[in-house]
């Protein structure tokens, strides 16, 4: 049992994490912590490895152990995942509070996390792609798939005013994964969607929602919406990318106060399928298929059903894994721990022994998630804890199985 | 962490196996690295690609958009997984003796 030392105890200490949290809720329900501990109960961590514990790391808040607070693991080695969040019966969100703390008091994250932060201050996406970059990329792609499709009008288009849906990307699609953006062009046109992306700002994604750092946030958000504005779109769409979701929806009342119409690519497709206006086949995609809930998009966001809907309408085999839904738990990357290095990987491979089971489990070839950090996570994991299985986004599995306008399947 | 002995050198590598000091790499090293990725042999194709990525590494202290990549070698996308499964970021950039690019890698 460690010791409490009375005379350290900054009585202050609670007031400044309530006064600096940023929610779209009451801060003060920081105040409300009856200690009973249903946040740890809740996190799926705890016990799993060090370093753990929600309680502890709340009421060492509310008794005002500074130091020993600002100087914890678990403030990185916390995934922000919202598990102990949602079962708090006083709505204290703990995992705001762990963001707070980590972006207002002075500290660095370990790693190259804050380094992501800077990059996309200063070049306007995170991975420095220059615009003739990024327009040489989306051109390739393009070509590319007119070439599969068939179809000379296959566009991706730039700047387009008046479009009804501006679609941001994750710049790793655009910079390693430029199969991706062929995929969700694919889509598009085969929904034959008025969509446009921005030649400025297309970076959907959003590393001070892990860092903490507020002022980074509100330059980030705003360029969302100052595209939003410029190009006088009906709404943003955000690739799958559970984070981005997450800052684009949540994030533009946060740090702006706004509320344009902001939807994840998943709900988009869930629409499509549902209207008979995209046709799958799912028969292109036979293995047994398990899908994995990112805790921004799914639990934060409340994203439940639509990934399942396309999944169930575009694989032959869908299996759950349990627990699911908001219950599942965090595959053990998220809250920016990807980028955070050697310190915090230990940590991420013993959480990912928990979704490792999971998966063997369910008895899936392939793990389905949308989202960018829990697809590298399971990467990893699959490869630590030797599993028999690769990771795709939905958009993989829906185009695979589109069935193309003008072909004889689309027209019976 | 992991690291790997050639020719008597230690070479360090990150959580993901790159290698943390690029000034290390060498031919040899690059066939050890391609050993992990589970390419028993480097063919003249694996070169061509590992040399496109080293040199241009070496030029920008980054890696080449992709786009790049497949043009100069002449490549597609396609060839560039059938001779790096893990892909060009974590395949090709990997044996290619280039440090983890930060960001959502």
């Amino acid at each position: 049992m460690e010791q409490v030392v009375a005379a350290k105890l900054d009585p202050t200490f609670l007031d400044e994490v309530v006064s600096k949290f940023r929610t779209d809720k009451n801060p003060a329900d920081l105040y409300n912590c009856l200690a009973c501990g249903m946040c740890s109960a809740g996190c799926p961590f705890n016990g799993v490895h060090d370093n753990a514990d929600p309680r502890k790391f709340i009421r060492q808040v509310v008794l005002g152990m500074r130091e020993e607070v600002l100087s914890s693991v678990f403030i990185w080695a916390c995934t922000m995942c919202g598990r102990c969040t949602m079962q708090c019966p006083m709505n204290v969100d703990v995992a705001g509070m762990v963001r707070t703390v980590r972006g207002n008091f002075g500290l660095r994250a370990p790693g190259f996390l804050q380094d992501v932060v800077d990059a996309q201050i200063r070049t306007g996406n995170q991975m420095e792609v220059t615009t003739e970059e990024y327009l040489e990329t989306l051109e390739w792609m393009e070509e590319e798939l007119q070439q599969e499709v068939g179809d000379p009008n296959a566009k991706i288009p730039v700047d387009k005013e008046g479009a009804q849906y501006l679609f941001m990307w994750d710049p790793r699609e655009i910079k390693y994964y430029p199969q991706d953006v062929q995929s969700i062009a694919k889509i598009m046109w085969a929904a034959g969607a008025d969509w446009t992306v921005s030649s400025r700002h297309w970076d959907a994604t959003h590393y001070a929602l892990f860092s903490g750092d507020d002022e980074a946030s509100t330059i980030m958000v705003r360029r969302t919406m100052e595209e939003f504005e410029r190009l006088k779109v009906k709404e943003v769409i955000i690739t799958e990318c559970g984070h981005a979701v997450r800052a684009q929806r949540w994030g533009r009342k946060v740090w702006l106060g706004a509320d344009y119409p902001v939807r994840s690519f998943l709900q988009l497709m869930a629409e499509w399928i549902k209207e008979g206006r995209i046709k799958l086949d799912p028969t292109k995609n036979p293995e047994r298929v398990t899908f994995h809930d990112p805790c921004n998009l799914v639990r934060k966001e409340g994203i439940v059903e639509e990934p399942r809907y396309c999944l169930k309408n575009a694989v032959m085999d869908f299996v759950e894994m349990w627990p699911n839904r908001e219950y599942n738990y965090c595959c053990g990357g998220g809250g920016g721990l990807l980028a955070m290095g050697k310190e915090i990987y230990p940590y991420r491979m013993a959480k990912g022994k928990l979704k490792a089971e999971q998966i063997k489990a369910t008895g899936a070839k392939i793990v389905v998630t949308p989202c960018h950090n829990c697809y590298d996570q399971l990467t990893d994991i699959i490869k630590y804890y030797k599993l028999d299985c690769k990771v795709r986004h939905v958009h993989h599995l829906v185009s695979n199985a589109l069935i193309l306008p003008g072909s004889k399947e689309r027209e019976a | 962490m992991p690291s790997i002995i050639v020719n008597g050198v230690e070479i360090e590598q990150d959580e993901d196996g790159f290698i943390q000091n690029p000034e290390l790499w060498n031919e040899e090293v690059a066939k050890a690295l391609a050993k992990q990725e589970g390419i028993e042999e480097l063919t003249e194709e694996h070169w061509k690609v590992v040399n496109y990525l080293r040199n241009y590494y070496l030029q920008f202290q980054i890696a080449p958009m992709i786009r790049k990549l497949c043009k100069e070698t002449g490549f597609s996308l396609k060839k560039i997984y059938e001779l790096f499964p893990s892909g060009p970021a974590k395949g090709a950039c990997k044996v290619a003796g280039l440090p983890k690019p930060t960001g959502c890698v």
